[in-house]
């Protein structure tokens, strides 16, 4: 589809056409749901690119490999010289590297784009191969944010973003069916092409006085960004725009009118202003030590006098207090290795948890084995056959015998997930059970931080459920959410469970072969459900959801403090629910969950 | 072409810490953690301009040095013909990639002259070119495992020792080590955090001037490299020179042991683990002191050498603040 004949989404479009005049607007993210035609815009930047401009898609399960270049098999064995293959990287050198739904890509893929993205240079260091080659290219992609989050760092190097709404207007989404049955094939879009054309030749003209780049640099300030590509795809986009127009001087109007295109994606949450702030715990008191990032500033807990529960009476035996009330992280205590049972599935991983092979394709190549796989590493075979080519009289192509066969081990960094479901409700700040929670949950994070897990946190409370940190493989920056927790409000364990269970989907549907932990931290006293049901009867039902999935341990840690006159174990009867282990925070102390643990994996 | 060192806004703790490795490679590199989009790879990449020259064998791939250890070619050439051609080489910032894999980092047969000589010959990897170079890792923090297993082996050792498929090779690999990382997006093992001789953190400016400087300076840099170049070429030669007279001086400034006492006193009192960290410390400040033209180490570059050298060795739980270590270093500081 031509980019004129595309229907609304004005914003979008424009964003697209500063791209076309200067790609040193750095590319655009576009964000939105299924089906509002992202991809089809974003591909329709071909048709107003001058002509010969690389447009390369790439795949979501495309390879180390196909994306960095390999060894030319055929080639190679003809000549017995190592000949490059080009990759995607090679190919989008100029022009447009474009991916559908970005945010489902591999880790490993991302960190690879980042890398050679930043360096503007391919280098080549692998099967045996060296080489180095000009890389530079913008990034276009789409993304359906509920399907899974985009590396912070990968958003960074968008210039702009852009939302997708969905069409209202009737007017318009009848346009958008016309547009889309009456598909006009044609390839360019001259009209468009040739004003990008002029805007092109004015660009280098362009001037920005002092006063605007002092403007640029206000905006920026008080958006907070991080870093400081901000800043200059702002003055990018602001100069393209104003050639794009015809004119040879930016105003403030140019910069206001791409200014959300840039700054959409990389706004961070602001400190509200003091009035509105409880009480600052303890916690906040210290200054932030200089060197680490303002990014990570923690969230304050929310006012929360609108929405606390008037209609019901607390009940007597716990009362929960008025206030949200953050609590200290209790102590911590050395902690015994709790380990994931093996399973026989084949996976990628190689976290320090448990050992996984390759099952499919993906993964790095970390080096050649000789036993068999599906993967022929082209480079140690040659290796194991060049020493004997005389012997075996070779004479136009490599004679590789069967002993000469090598194959590619294949790994992946990430291991697994651990999922804390923290309890955030009133009655965890009874007998400051939170206090021995965060202890607990310190301690099982100083676990995954040995491990080199990631790990995500829920927090439950009030009437829903919160991601608080999504998957990170910063223990650290978990720590420091953890000791935000605040804690009030009633106790929507479902809504926690429901939270968990969607994480599991979007991480497991990016990362098939990630193994889950799930770790619930309450005291079991669910009184709040988020479907209506009764909340027994909903934490049933994510029961069942939950231990359908595969490849999930949960554990079921007990915050509740076991006195004389507690009668019946709620936690214990929900871990039952969930098929899970029960500890109490005791236990979690001992080596008690050793041996439990290893009842269940013999191997280890 | 590069964006100009010298031309980089501010960052001066950054730009400080890879100066002080040029100074003395052996302080062993420096960890660059901070935000993204702070300049941590133009400042390591703008770095090469201003390296310098360093004797080396000549044609030898492992940049041998002829008075220091060598690779066994060169121990050969030496046994046969009885002496070795020295030449001058500038020193260079090698990239490791992410996508590494294990042969190209350690270097293995060479399968071209294998097949057509029949015969095994060694082929350099990354490691052999690191040798008394920068060995670059941006985002060090996503290096496999395994990787960075082989580079701490070489790192530990200073040789790379290769035996696979059928060749034999041992060559020096003294690198000096650059890592950039951002903390979010995970943490560096405890083993290869000590690797790093020095570390030093970098947040985005936010001053306002600083950044309407960013944007100017990039702005002309993209609209003509050539005369930007030309406009930073008195900064870079006078940096450089800088550099080099420090280079040749670094050496005679006495260690005594007044600044040895100051220095152990500091990490004593820190209760800092081995003595990678006084040693570290010491060659630090008097590089420090080097590039600031003096002739001895006064207190001010022990202190300044502290922050360099410490930050990523302080001993604390996996979690605890930076925060209440800073303070503890601070206390330290202060009874010098």
């Amino acid at each position: 589809m031509r980019c004129s004949s595309f229907v609304g989404h004005d914003e979008a479009k424009l964003s697209l056409l500063l791209n076309a005049i200067d790609p040193r607007c750095g590319g655009v993210l576009f964000v939105g749901e299924k089906g509002c035609g992202k991809s089809t815009l974003a591909r329709s930047l071909r048709s107003i690119l001058p002509s010969g401009t690389p447009f390369v898609e790439l795949p979501l399960n495309v390879t180390d490999e196909a994306l960095l270049g390999t060894i030319a098999i055929e080639d190679t064995l003809r000549t017995g010289a190592r000949v490059f293959q080009h990759g995607l990287f090679s190919r989008a050198h100029g022009g447009v590297l474009f991916i559908d739904d970005v945010n489902l890509l591999s880790p490993e893929i991302v960190s690879l784009i980042l890398e050679v993205q930043g360096r503007g240079e391919n280098i080549v260091e692998r099967e045996g191969l060296r080489m180095r080659h000009p890389a530079s290219f913008i990034l276009v992609a789409s993304m359906y944010p509920e399907e899974g989050d985009l590396s912070p760092h990968l958003l960074d190097r968008f210039g702009m973003c852009a939302g997708f709404e969905r069409l209202t207007d009737a007017g318009e989404r009848m346009a958008v069916v016309r547009a889309a049955i009456c598909q006009d094939q044609a390839d360019s879009d001259l009209e468009l092409t040739e004003r990008i054309e002029a805007a092109r030749k004015i660009l280098p003209k362009v001037a920005v006085r002092d006063r605007f780049l002092e403007y640029i640099a206000d905006i920026c300030i008080n958006y907070n960004v991080a870093g400081h590509r901000a800043d200059l795809y702002l003055l990018a986009a602001a100069r393209a725009h104003v050639a794009f127009k015809g004119n040879e001087d930016v105003t403030r109007e140019d910069i206001n009118t791409v200014a959300s295109l840039v700054l959409m994606h990389r706004r961070r949450e602001l400190q509200p202003p003091p009035d509105q702030q409880e009480e600052p715990p303890p916690e906040h008191n210290h200054e932030p030590p200089p060197d680490k990032q303002q990014e990570q500033q923690p969230e304050p807990p929310k006012n929360n006098h609108e929405d606390q529960e008037h209609d019901q009476p607390p009940k007597p035996h716990e009362l929960p207090p008025q206030k949200e009330e953050v609590f200290a992280v209790g102590q911590q205590f050395r902690l015994k290795r709790i380990a994931f049972r093996k399973d026989r599935m084949e996976r990628a991983a190689s976290g320090r948890r448990t050992r996984t092979r390759a099952r499919n394709r993906g993964g790095r190549y970390v080096k050649s084995v000789l036993r068999k796989n599906r993967d022929i590493a082209i480079d140690a075979t040659l290796r194991a056959a060049a020493p004997f080519q005389s012997v075996r009289k070779r004479t136009d192509v490599v004679v590789i015998n069967e002993e000469d066969f090598r194959y590619k081990r294949k790994e992946r960094k990430m291991g697994h997930l651990a999922i804390f479901i923290v309890d955030g409700s009133g009655s965890m700040g009874a007998q400051k059970r939170m206090v021995a929670a965060k202890g607990a949950v310190q301690s099982l994070l100083i676990d995954c931080y040995q491990k080199r897990d990631t790990v995500a946190m829920i927090v439950f409370r009030k009437d829903r459920a919160e991601v608080v940190l999504e998957p990170t493989a910063s223990v650290e920056f978990a720590a420091r959410r953890l000791r935000e927790i605040p804690v009030g409000g009633k106790t929507p364990l479902g809504a926690g469970l429901l939270e968990a269970y969607r994480l599991l989907e979007r991480v497991g549907r990016k990362r098939p072969e990630t193994r889950f932990l799930v770790i619930l931290i309450t005291d079991g006293r669910a009184n709040q459900s988020v479907t209506g049901m009764p909340p027994d009867e909903e934490i049933a039902r994510m029961a069942t959801l939950m231990s359908e999935q595969p490849g999930i341990d949960i554990i079921v840690v007990d915050t509740e403090e076991k006195g004389r006159f507690t009668t019946i174990d709620r936690a214990a009867s929900i871990a039952s629910m969930l098929g899970a282990d029960y500890y109490t925070i005791e236990d979690l102390k001992s080596d008690y969950l050793v041996d439990i643990v290893r009842k269940s994996t013999p191997e280890f | 072409m590069i964006f100009p060192f010298s031309a980089i806004v501010d960052q001066d703790e950054m730009k400080t810490g890879l100066i002080l490795n040029v100074i003395d490679p052996s302080i062993g590199g420096l960890l660059i953690m901070g935000e993204k989009g702070t300049g941590k790879s133009t400042a390591v990449r703008a770095l090469a301009d201003l390296l310098p020259e360093i004797e080396a064998v000549k044609d030898c791939p492992f940049t041998c040095d002829p008075s220091g250890v060598l690779c066994s070619k060169c121990t050969e050439d030496l046994q046969n013909e009885g002496h070795l051609h020295p030449t001058r080489k500038k020193m260079r910032v090698v990239e490791l990639p992410l996508g590494i894999t294990e042969d190209r980092l350690v270097g293995t047969l060479d399968i071209e002259h294998a097949i057509k000589k029949g015969e095994k010959r060694f082929e350099p990897g990354i490691l052999a070119d690191a040798n008394r170079n920068f060995l670059y890792v941006d985002e060090v923090n996503l290096l496999e495992d395994h990787i960075v297993d082989l580079l701490l082996d070489s790192a530990a050792m200073g040789v790379n020792t290769v035996e696979r498929e059928g060749v034999s090779f041992v060559h020096p690999a003294r690198f000096m080590l650059v890592g950039t990382m951002n903390p979010e997006e995970g943490d560096l093992r405890p083993q290869l955090l000590d690797r790093f001789g020095l570390c030093v953190g970098v947040t985005s400016l936010c001053d306002k001037n600083q950044r309407i400087e960013i944007l100017r300076r990039r702005a002309a840099f993209d609209s003509n490299q050539d005369a930007f170049y030309k406009q930073w070429n008195g900064e870079q030669q006078k940096l450089s020179g800088r550099i080099s007279a420090a280079r040749s001086v670094v050496d005679s400034i006495p260690m005594d042991d007044g600044v040895l006492e100051k220095i152990v006193s500091v990490t004593a009192s820190l209760k800092l683990d081995g003595h990678r960290a006084d040693i570290v410390m010491m060659k630090t400040s008097r590089a420090l002191a080097a590039f600031r033209g003096l002739s001895t180490i006064g207190s001010d570059e022990i202190r300044d050498a502290a922050w360099f050298a410490l930050r990523h060795r302080l001993k604390r739980l996996p979690f605890e603040e930076i925060g209440a270590e800073h303070e503890k270093v601070t206390e330290a500081l202060a009874l010098i």
